[in-house]
């Protein structure tokens, strides 16, 4: 499965409502347990701060990417977010973030978590790509602009 | 008139796709009597861009690189299981790097006939069709290349092969 093929509408959210960090993390788990994309909240909130611990996944340009591997997944879970003012995520560059990515993946899927990974990575180095996409009116304009890219 | 087909390289990514080519590899085999080859890439450079991009931690990138290595194995040990049932015998080969150029550098190697893959996901967009590996492979493979399609089909064939 690739990273496009789990875009959909209902795993967006314009504009998260977060203002800081732990809120941030938890609004994007709610996000994949409203869709029916995940039974145990708290053990994949734990998974993602555990690994929020270590380092910010807020990489520079405003975008985040936090991520992680649990058994309470058995295939890759994504959850989008955009706060097109920003929110501090201790990004690497001190930026404010604007675009956030949640993958999390079982083990077992290494492989397939990388390249969701690298293809978010990817999609996200473009400038321009990343500005449309934060200037998205709503979850359908995210998804038509995934697809399209 | 022998088989043209001498040696046969399945690239194995352990999706469902890839299995299904190897399925079809082994019937390929069975009729020809080709040596068959199978081949799991394992995306080192995927993980080296993650660090780069300070999405990946160093210990991420261990981590992820020894879970890769255990899906390699285990994928190639089933598709072996499968040739074995079938009494053919397949040589497993575990290759680490840039996906499309390790296929290559292996079809090239080995100096194989027929390279067979999987379905190739759909190109949604110019993006994929730069950076798709398989895709890549199968433009820059300088050997016959075999898109293995319908897996109800090649089941079949396969459960059929005695």
């Amino acid at each position: 499965m690739e990273l496009i093929d789990l875009v959909e509408e209902k795993i967006i959210r314009i504009p998260l409502e977060s203002k800081d960090k732990p809120d941030v993390l938890r609004e994007l788990v709610q996000i994949l347990k409203d869709a029916g994309k995940i039974d145990d909240f708290d053990k994949v909130l734990k998974a993602v701060q555990d690994r929020e611990d270590k380092k910010s996944t807020g990489i520079e340009k405003g975008i985040a990417v936090p991520h992680a591997k649990t058994d309470a997944v058995s295939s890759l879970k994504l959850a989008i977010g955009l706060a097109p003012h920003g929110i501090d995520f201790d990004s690497t560059d001190g930026e404010p973030s604007k675009l956030f990515f949640l993958l999390i993946a079982p083990p077992g899927l290494a492989g397939p978590h990388v390249e969701a990974l690298a293809e978010i990575a990817k999609l996200t180095s473009s400038q321009s790509f990343c500005r449309t996409l934060v200037n998205a009116n709503n979850a359908q304009e995210v998804v038509e602009l995934m697809k399209g890219e | 008139m022998s088989s043209p087909i001498k040696k046969i390289m399945v690239y194995i990514d352990g999706t469902e796709q890839s299995v299904t080519a190897a399925q079809y590899a082994i019937c390929l085999a069975s009729f020809s009597g080709a040596e068959l080859i199978a081949h799991y890439v394992i995306n080192t450079k995927a993980v080296e861009d993650l660090l780069r991009a300070n999405i990946f931690l160093k210990e991420e990138q261990v981590e992820y690189e020894h879970d890769m290595e255990a899906d390699a194995d285990r994928y190639l040990n089933y598709v072996n299981e499968l040739a074995l049932k079938k009494g053919i015998s397949i040589e497993k080969k575990r290759g680490r790097g840039n996906v499309h150029k390790e296929i290559i550098n292996a079809v090239n190697a080995e100096k194989v006939d027929l390279l067979v893959m999987g379905e190739l996901s759909r190109i949604r967009s110019r993006r994929d069709e730069f950076y798709d590996e398989a895709e890549r492979a199968m433009r820059a493979a300088p050997c016959s290349v075999l898109i293995v399609k319908d897996d109800e089909r090649v089941w079949e064939m396969y459960q059929a092969l005695v």
